[in-house]
């Protein structure tokens, strides 16, 4: 696996893992927050 | 099952021409240490069928009880303790493990990839599956016994259990986060490590589906996570989410645990899907009918399955506006899902077909899996689900879906995938009494759960009246059969082939297969595709 390949996996992942985070976080968030 | 070869014959060509020999550890450093895909594939194929003997285990003691009426070996809080953790053990311990294990091994061979894109990740994502397995087991031992609130742990029933129930929803993050790690790497591994040449729509559907299936993860394991972190924080730090004592709202949960739950029957099946769409073609000796119409069919799935929980929930209460709603969305994905099965059946119309153990396999797949589909039409209606709610109609319901489905399709692709796995044969003769075996007692246990639900017996009790009495012990007896049956698949037919006893598999021991899997020897060595390989213009085989 070359160098910049290694990098662009890793720059996917992230987004990806920062997607999950926001629905994680989101969804709890919302339920804290709007919920009356 | 090792997949090392030390002498590899060159069939394989370019594939395997550099790296034929595995330099890393050896012992148990090799497993524990793994980071070869396939080491880790492996891993995962062990690990599910260890936690399918516990689930199952579980199963029958459930059946044992339920043999006949009365209370015979279990009390209702132990019996409640069983069908709750044989659920939870089946889907994250059994279901899901096993296709994870199937994407380990597979998709880089299928892609042309060398690896995983994480390798190190894919070691974590495993072994983070042990300690979860261990907590739930070990929950029965805790005070109190083990979580009882059924395998979508409702509120309040979670807030009122015992210190297991914290071990459970421990567990849970657990695996939310293995199967997350998991998904990242599928879908890296499948857009950014494709050989060139294998463009997305010419992908294999086991690849497809898997693609899907890890967006779908991605998206709802967080959902699951976020409900079960504020179940542990009323239970411990004095939120009142679902605590309807503190002014909350045990339905939220429901819709909360819903919103991940009907994507997650979409994430037992979709792969499913894809293994079935590898070996109907394979044996039919055609190309797979309607490929394109597959992937938007199994996309559409995808998407659907985001707006139908609430028919989980019809009984809970809700404006007929919204019944009318998750009715319709609900019977709306029978269409996406027809078109995979007519575009099987179109599959096979005029192939020469034969009917090895994968194939068998695979048409009983669509048989059962069908009347599974049928009967989730029926409970989509609203008035209907109102009246068979939590009968055992909605029992054999999801298990011809999850075991007819999802179980009877990971046998067809052990079998399809055996001999490149593990460089032998196995017994076909042996695979075709497990198949028979299975079918045959898989209708027996479920089909009368059928009748018991229609005439109104209730799912989750530890005793009944005299008049299930017939349908509940022919159940039973199925039950000790499909159970006795799976014994028999890994005695009979995995363990030989693990230990090389059999045939020596050809590279491609199907005829009508296609893909880059079978570019390489049988067993597949160690390290495949160290330099991504030259594809045909149809990206099935390797030409430099």
């Amino acid at each position: 696996m070359t160098a910049e390949q290694k990098k662009s996996n890793l720059r996917m992942a992230l987004v990806l893992a920062s997607v999950a985070a926001t629905f994680f976080v989101g969804f709890m968030a919302k339920i804290i927050l709007l919920n009356h | 099952m090792s997949a090392v070869l030390d002498h590899p014959a060159h069939a394989g060509g370019h594939a395997h021409d550099a790296h034929d020999h595995h330099h890393g550890p050896s012992g148990w450093r090799r497993w524990l240490f793994a980071t070869n895909h396939k080491d880790i594939g492996t891993l995962y194929l062990l690990f599910s069928f260890t936690m399918l003997m516990v689930g199952g285990v579980l199963a029958l003691l459930i059946r044992a009880e339920l043999f006949q009426p009365g209370l015979q070996l279990v009390n209702p809080e132990l019996f409640n303790q069983l069908t709750t953790m044989h659920g939870l053990i089946m889907v994250f311990g059994a279901i899901m493990p096993a296709f994870v294990g199937f994407a380990n091994w597979m998709v880089p061979l299928q892609i042309g990839a060398s690896d995983m894109a994480f390798a190190r990740m894919n070691n974590f994502s495993f072994w983070l599956m042990i300690p979860a397995a261990l907590l739930l087991v070990g929950s029965f031992f805790m005070p109190g016994g083990a979580p009882a609130a059924g395998w979508t742990l409702y509120a309040p029933l979670t807030l009122q259990m015992g210190p297991s129930m914290d071990a459970g929803i421990f567990a849970m993050h657990i695996l939310g986060a293995s199967s997350i790690m998991g998904s990242i790497n599928i879908i890296v591994t499948i857009l950014n490590m494709r050989a060139p040449g294998m463009t997305l729509m010419k992908m294999p559907m086991f690849c497809w589906t898997w693609l899907i299936t890890a967006y779908l993860l991605i998206a709802v394991m967080p959902v699951l996570a976020g409900a079960i972190t504020m179940t542990l924080t009323d239970r411990h730090f004095g939120t009142s989410f679902f605590n309807p004592a503190g002014g909350g709202d045990p339905v939220m949960y429901q819709h909360i645990f819903w919103f991940f739950g009907h994507p997650e029957v979409y994430i037992m099946i979709l792969p499913a899907f894809g293994i079935i769409s590898q070996i109907v073609p394979a044996f039919a000796r055609k190309k797979l009918f309607g490929y394109a119409s597959m992937v938007y069919a199994t996309s559409s799935i995808a998407i659907l399955s985001f707006i139908v929980w609430a028919h989980h929930m019809f009984t809970t209460g809700m404006p007929v506006t919204g019944q009318l709603f998750f009715m319709y969305a609900t019977m709306l994905i029978s269409v996406p899902t027809a078109v995979k099965i007519f575009n099987w059946v179109a599959t096979m119309w005029r192939g020469s077909m034969t009917f090895e153990t994968p194939m068998l396999f695979a048409v009983g797949f669509i048989f059962v899996f069908t009347i599974g589909g049928f009967t989730g039409l029926i409970l989509a209606m609203a008035p209907i689900d109102i009246q068979l709610q939590d009968t055992y109609y909605v029992v054999a319901h999801f298990h011809y879906v999850l075991v007819a489905g999802s179980l009877f399709a990971l046998f067809a692709g052990v079998y399809y995938w055996l001999p490149k796995w593990t460089g032998v044969m196995y017994s076909e003769v042996r695979g075709k009494i497990h198949f028979w075996a299975s079918l045959i007692f898989f209708n027996i246990t479920f089909f009368p759960m059928h009748f018991l639900g229609l005439a109104g017996m209730p799912r989750r009790y530890a005793d009944y009246p005299m008049q299930f009495a017939d349908f509940n012990a022919i159940a039973s007896i199925g039950a000790f059969g499909f159970g006795l049956a799976q014994v028999y698949f890994f005695v009979a037919v995995v363990l030989p082939c693990m230990r090389g006893n059999g045939a020596k598999a050809p590279q491609k021991p199907w005829d009508g297969a296609e893909g880059l899997e079978w570019e390489v020897p049988s067993p597949a060595p160690f390290h495949t595709f160290e330099t991504p390989p030259k594809l045909d213009a149809t990206a099935t085989r390797v030409i430099g």
